[in-house]
């Protein structure tokens, strides 16, 4: 689905992305994890051609993304609000996307009732503007917009980070029917380490560019993750004395 | 404080992206405010002998009677041209800055502008060539404190009304039409005397210099006015969007749909010209311009043809000019989403020109009455509505995939002041001076009307060629997008 070559962006003499080699498969649940400056958002934006590349390139079923726009047909994303139009309603943001998709009123309107838990009546039918909700609730607008697409390809920066605990959990179980029923490739980063060993089959964990590991999921990835992350933390044992 | 103030400007000026267009406007600004600061010089250390030569005995009573009538025009010009001054306020609501000094900076530096000086280059050299020899210190003082005075309230008053109508277009609309009405009460239907007016008071300040107190009050007073509302704003500002507002319904534009996907971008930028304060401001001030017709038309002196073609592709083409020039900063923070979702540039660029199209059109629509003053007025129109929508609409998306400046609609209008002012006149320069580089010469030859038709030729062919100049723009869009999405992230 994604394939990814020599891909390095340097900003300022130091280096924010360097990865000679990723593939990702189609049908795979990737997560992406790492510190904040890990190059998480530069690698999506470069894989969306927002940021154009230093060398290397990313191609997207074959095509580089750079140049061509028929990945724009089977990609949906949400990286930041800077994705939303914040002056429409966000009936009104959902009918532009629909139909940029050649979708009619009514089936975004069937799609969206489909969404009633998600947005948890925060959403629809408001009289606000996008600029008037509040971050999560943004999130979720985002979120549902890259679900009406229908997408073959999604790719989610840090979409647990502004949301509360519930909406977290339907998110969760969204994303994994996604991908397990429906075959969609997702992207996903976050810096809940939790959600993202519950969600996704193969976690990528990047510290300063670089891809240090790639782990397929399992028992295990949680504890290894920690171990990682908790650097220089004070291990339980230590406190208690005992083993 | 105020100095740290400045030192924060200076750095947000020289590391913006836009650092280099913004220098060249500035230069060009500085070499325009030179000249005429020489020419009013000239003017004002020879005011004197101008007024001799004209009015001999009664130069007193010309002088004291010209004072007010230069401040109502002054007025006039502050209001379309004065720069506002900026600050970005946000960040420092929260850290220990006094409230008070924040405002201060902001109301004090509005001071320096060059506005402030011209009254005194014009007026005060005859006030101590003339006056002060014959009516002593007192007498010279109380006029240049009166002076003085009416510059500061000027000042303010300009100020105001141009962040009010920030708010409000219709603001500045009423406050125009009010100038221009006691201007034309005066000289058209002779209601009362301006010059008469000021003559009862300046020349009573030869007798009684007490009455100098009157101009510095209301300055005073006007200072204190703006500050006052800067205050309150800063106060806004700082709760912003959680003000409860009314119930905000969704919209539809149904005639656009037979444009399909291109329709629904052309709806969305409708949107957001009507439902962010700062865009629907440019829109309101040109419908402001459309009264340019009436100052010129009814004018004899200015009724040429040469007049109306300036006038027309004013009228016609204001918003290509007003809100075209920033381009696509207006989709700033939301351009990204537009990059990633299934738009084909191609169609972006085409939705436009629709909306070049759509609203010149209706510009148009609104120029018919000037017909009245013969039909060669409408045909003119005509011409440079083919020449808004065939040349100036390309040149003003050729500037805008150069434009890489950041602009947050959403933030409160009432700090959002950049680019209100004469900076913005300046740009549009090379849309106002154009046609005259094929107009002019064939008129001074008098073949004014192949001029015309030439113009309506080019507009015309403009308008038909739009697809290769789509594909040109398509093409260097692909080698700025990286640089422009760049510089609309970097708030």
């Amino acid at each position: 689905m994604i394939e990814i070559k020599d891909l390095k962006k340097v900003y300022g003499g130091a280096v924010v992305v360097n990865v000679p080699e990723l593939r990702i498969y189609k049908g795979e649940s990737v997560g992406l994890v790492g510190n904040n400056g890990a190059g998480k958002t530069t690698l999506f934006r470069m894989i969306l051609d927002l940021i154009r590349p230093d060398t290397g390139l990313v191609s997207s079923n074959g095509e580089n993304v750079a140049g061509h726009e028929n990945w724009k047909n089977y990609t949906a994303s949400y990286l930041d609000e800077g994705f939303l139009i914040d002056y429409l309603t966000p009936e009104e943001y959902f009918y532009f996307i629909g139909g940029l998709h050649q979708q009619s009123r009514p089936h975004v309107d069937d799609f969206l009732a489909g969404l009633t838990d998600f947005f948890n009546g925060e959403i629809l039918k408001k009289g606000k503007y996008i600029r008037d909700l509040s971050k999560g609730n943004q999130c979720k607008v985002g979120v549902a917009s890259c679900l009406l697409q229908n997408p073959e390809l999604l790719m989610l920066d840090e979409p647990f980070a502004n949301i509360d605990p519930s909406t977290q959990f339907r998110l969760k179980s969204i994303l994994k029917e996604l991908n397990k029923n429906r075959g969609v490739t997702t992207l996903i980063s976050s810096h809940d380490l939790n959600h993202i060993t519950d969600v996704c089959d193969r976690v990528l964990l990047m510290e300063k560019g670089i891809i240090i590991k790639d782990i397929a999921t399992s028992s295990s990835t949680l504890n290894e993750l920690e171990e990682y992350f908790g650097v220089g933390q004070i291990e339980p044992e230590k406190i208690g004395g005992t083993a | 404080m105020t100095s740290t103030f400045l030192r924060h400007e200076l750095k947000a000026f020289w590391r913006s992206k836009n650092t280099g267009k913004s220098i060249a406007v500035r230069i060009v600004m500085a070499l325009l405010i030179l000249y005429f600061l020489v020419i009013i010089s000239v003017i004002g250390f020879s005011l004197d002998k101008f007024l001799e030569k004209a009015a001999g005995s009664e130069m007193m009573v010309t002088y004291c009677g010209i004072i007010l009538l230069y401040y109502l025009t002054d007025l006039f010009t502050r209001l379309q041209l004065q720069d506002l001054p900026t600050l970005r306020v946000q960040p420092y609501l929260q850290l220990p800055v006094k409230r008070n000094s924040l405002v201060r900076y902001l109301a004090f530096t509005a001071l320096f502008s060059v506005f402030n000086l011209w009254p005194f280059l014009l007026f005060v050299p005859f006030v101590f060539k003339v006056i002060a020899p014959v009516s002593g210190g007192l007498v010279t003082l109380a006029f240049v404190v009166s002076i003085a005075g009416l510059t500061v309230f000027n000042n303010y008053l300009a100020l105001y009304i141009k962040r009010k109508a920030n708010l409000n277009g219709w603001v500045f609309l009423i406050a125009a039409a009010a100038v221009i009405l006691i201007g034309l009460s005066d000289f058209m239907w002779h209601l009362f005397s301006i010059r008469n007016f000021s003559y009862l008071f300046f020349g009573g300040l030869i007798h009684h210099p007490v009455l100098a107190i009157a101009p510095l009050l209301l300055g005073v007073a006007m200072y204190y006015l703006n500050f006052l509302y800067l205050k309150d704003n800063l106060y806004l500002e700082e709760l912003g969007s959680r003000k409860a507002s009314k119930y905000k319904n969704s919209t539809d534009y149904p005639l656009l749909n037979i444009f399909g996907n291109i329709g629904d971008l052309v709806g969305n930028e409708i949107k957001l010209i009507f439902r962010n304060k700062r865009s629907r401001s440019a829109f309101i001030m040109g419908l402001f311009i459309m009264f340019y017709g009436l100052m010129f038309y009814t004018n004899p002196k200015m009724n040429a043809e040469g007049y109306k073609v300036f006038v027309s592709m004013f009228m016609t083409g204001i918003f290509i000019i007003n809100y075209g020039q920033f381009m696509y900063s207006w989709q700033a923070s939301h351009f990204d989403g537009l990059l990633v979702s299934k738009i084909k540039f191609v169609d972006f660029l085409k939705a436009k020109y629709l909306l070049f199209t759509i609203i010149s059109t209706f510009f148009l629509l609104l120029t018919t009455p000037y017909a009245y003053f013969g039909w060669k007025t409408l045909v003119i129109e005509i011409i440079m509505y083919l020449w808004n929508i065939g040349v100036n609409a390309t040149i003003v998306l050729f500037f805008a995939n150069r434009n890489y400046k950041r602009m947050d609609l959403s933030k409160g209008a009432a700090f959002n002041w950049e680019g209100i002012g004469s900076n913005q006149w300046i740009l549009s320069l090379p849309l106002l001076i154009t046609p005259y580089i094929i107009y002019g010469p064939l008129a001074l030859l008098h073949y004014a009307n192949t001029g015309l038709a030439l113009l309506g030729l080019i507009g015309l062919t403009g308008v038909l060629t739009r697809g290769f100049w789509i594909k040109k723009l398509e093409a260097d869009f692909y080698n700025k997008r990286y640089t422009i999405a760049e510089g609309f992230r970097n708030r």
